[in-house]
């Protein structure tokens, strides 16, 4: 079964960039693996749960701004707790969970699991292409975790 | 004054905040959306060469990225002074008509629907597309989904990339489109029509049909007497793509009529001093706060105002509903033979559905047109031409501006955007208010279906702030937290999380 990588964001927006940069880095590592797919995406909900058609696993990463955590802080987000993700969530193509389920419910074939990684961001309603330096510097960690991730699927 | 706040339950940064502000007799002074800016956009921008803005401004919005593409494309051809050869034209405006199938469609069925096809009083975790498909059918969600998804490919073929088209040449268009490949649109564009009608049929038969959704509808309930303001072609039939911009007033008497790139002398923008987000008004009219009426520079931008503000439909399926609109709404004629514009604010449900079937219609007008598929699709700029570039086009939630002014050698020295959901702030906040008046009087605060009826108000405006900001309350938890006149907090009243 193949797996999505989504790196969520808006590159231009601070730390909101982190899903697009982490997806370039991303897909750096994953260059030889044909079972991975990786992509860059701006968008929330429907949109984004119609990425993940046809895959077996997917992979989310974004930044996050729970309140609760300094920035720079490594998160995994659960499907309830998405509203801290910036941007899986659309105030018009509804939330990615709402998304997911009404998926499964017209029987298109989604992921069983979804992983959500992000980092809590520093600024990310201020316009930069450049990350802050707390979440500059979790980036490689946060890769790192993902790649962990998908090999463990490989080789369970 | 007392003041009740509805918040998003996180802290996210970006998210609005709706406030009602209570007088000392207890009923509703004022209800505002407050939004957070998102700082230094055109600070951002100065500086860049022009020609990079297309695909910088797509990416400032994920729910219309398509719009942004083509007001700053149409931007640099004024700026580049070229027109687009036929062929580009007809390319950016089909792209355009596949996005405002899939982004009109997506209101109805996910989000403006539901208040409806479930119910206005139903449990907010039942408002939302999972509960429209467990109404009205799996099989209709299905076709809701296939929908987007073919409009999603037509965006994809012809934009170059998905989500955020890259296409837009000051000019013209990066590339042409094959035989194949028009074949495939045209049959979208089929299926696009029969889609919309079959919409149209569902909001017949669950609003219209229904005496107490029709009487809702038609109620005074977010009723506003307000200007309103639209792009007509030529013969002042609705356009989203290009045209003029035409104002009538409440009366529905053509106010004024100008090219988009005079909009500055049309409109001026107010400063609030509790919110970031300015309030745009008719600068002939005159700010008179947040107030309706013919002496009240507010207007409105939206689907329904389109249709105000239009002699008619473009194609002859969306005319024959048109019509049927405003025979249902029966808003008159004026002394000089022009149709009254429609007030009641949820009629923009129905109008964005009339637009839905025009859209589709002129997809297949475009996609069965011989010059689409020319090989002439651009023209090859030599430098910026005049200093100044305006472009402009309906997005769906309003009538979108984007200005640039350069030196001489094409590099960015102002940007100023005007966006669809900015037009709409302050008669937003009227709908707002007038949700809040029926349900808080006499400090007596009614709670069940406040935050229903506050949403309600709202949605049927389809906002979206994240061009401004990042997102609006709506998809998450709500809290209305009641303050005395000291400010102290008397009571809390909590929408609970969404699944």
């Amino acid at each position: 079964m193949r797996t999505i990588v989504i790196g969520l964001g808006n590159p231009l927006l601070t730390d909101d960039g982190l899903g697009i940069k982490a997806a370039a880095l991303l897909r750096q590592r994953l260059g030889g693996d044909s079972k991975v797919d990786v992509m860059e995406a701006y968008t929330g909900g429907l949109d984004l749960m119609e990425l993940m058609v046809g895959y077996g696993r997917a992979v989310v990463v974004d930044a996050v701004t729970t309140g609760h955590h300094r920035p720079g802080t490594l998160v995994e987000l659960g499907l309830d707790d998405l509203l801290a993700s910036r941007n899986s969530n659309s105030t018009h193509h509804t939330s990615l969970a709402v998304a997911l389920e009404t998926g499964k419910l017209l029987g298109l074939e989604l992921p069983e699991t979804v992983l959500f990684l992000g980092i809590e961001a520093g600024a990310a309603n201020e316009f930069s292409e450049i990350l802050t330096a707390p979440v500059r510097k979790t980036l490689p960690l946060l890769v790192e975790q993902v790649l962990t991730a998908l090999a463990d699927e490989v080789a369970p | 004054m007392k003041r009740i706040s509805i918040d998003p339950i996180t802290r996210l940064e970006g998210h609005g905040k709706i406030e009602i502000f209570l007088d000392e007799q207890g009923n509703v002074a004022n209800a505002y959306f407050q939004v957070p800016e998102l700082r230094g956009f055109e600070a951002f921008c100065v500086g860049r060469m022009a020609e990079d803005m297309p695909n910088i401004t797509n990416r400032i919005c994920g729910v219309c990225p398509e719009a942004h593409h083509l007001a700053s494309t149409k931007a640099l051809d004024q700026l580049f002074g070229l027109t687009p050869p036929p062929a580009a034209r007809k390319l950016r405006e089909l792209l355009y008509m596949a996005f405002f199938v899939t982004d009109h469609t997506t209101h109805f069925y996910a989000l403006g629907g539901p208040d409806f096809i479930i119910g206005p009083d139903a449990p907010s975790t039942e408002r939302n597309i999972l509960g429209v498909i467990r109404k009205v059918g799996l099989d209709i969600g299905k076709q809701v989904i296939a929908c987007r998804a073919r409009n999603h490919a037509v965006i994809k073929k012809l934009g170059g990339r998905a989500i955020h088209p890259a296409a837009g040449l000051p000019g013209g268009w990066s590339q042409p489109l094959s035989e194949a490949g028009r074949k495939e649109i045209e049959q979208a564009a089929r299926e696009n029509i029969d889609f919309a009608l079959f919409t149209l049929k569902i909001f017949h038969d669950i609003v219209l049909k229904n005496p107490a959704y029709l009487e809702l509808v038609t109620s005074d309930l977010y009723l506003h007497r307000t200007y309103y303001m639209g792009t007509v072609d030529p013969v002042d039939r609705v356009n989203f793509y290009d045209g003029m911009i035409r104002v009538v007033d409440p009366e529905g008497e053509e106010f004024v009529k100008y090219t988009p790139a005079d909009y500055y002398q049309h409109l001026a923008e107010r400063v609030e001093p509790w919110t970031y987000l300015k309030f745009p008004y008719l600068k002939k009219v005159g700010w008179q706060g947040l107030t309706d009426g013919a002496k009240s520079g507010l207007y409105v931008a939206s689907p329904l105002s389109r249709l105000n503000v239009a002699d008619g439909m473009a194609t002859p399926k969306a005319q024959e509903h048109y019509e049927e609109l405003f025979a249902t709404f029966a808003p008159g004629y004026t002394t000089k033979g022009r149709r009254k514009p429609i007030h009641h604010r949820l009629a923009t449900h129905w109008a964005r559905l009339i637009e839905l079937l025009y859209a589709a219609e002129h997809m297949l007008a475009l996609a069965t047109d011989p010059e689409i598929t020319s090989p002439e699709v651009r023209l090859i700029s030599s430098g910026v031409k005049n200093r100044e570039g305006v472009g402009s086009v309906e997005a769906p939630r309003g009538t979108l501006t984007h200005h640039y002014t350069t030196d001489a050698n094409g590099v960015l020295t102002k940007v100023n955007m005007i966006v669809g959901t900015t037009n709409n702030y302050g008669p937003m906040a009227m709908s707002i208010k007038r949700a809040a008046e029926k349900l808080i009087q006499g400090g007596k605060i009614i709670e069940k279906g406040l935050l229903n009826r506050v949403e309600m108000a709202f949605r049927l405006y389809d906002p979206c702030l994240s061009c401004a900001t990042h997102a609006l309350p709506g998809e998450g938890p709500m809290e209305v937290v009641i303050r005395d006149a000291n400010g102290l907090v008397v009571r809390t009243i909590t929408r609970g999380r969404q699944p």
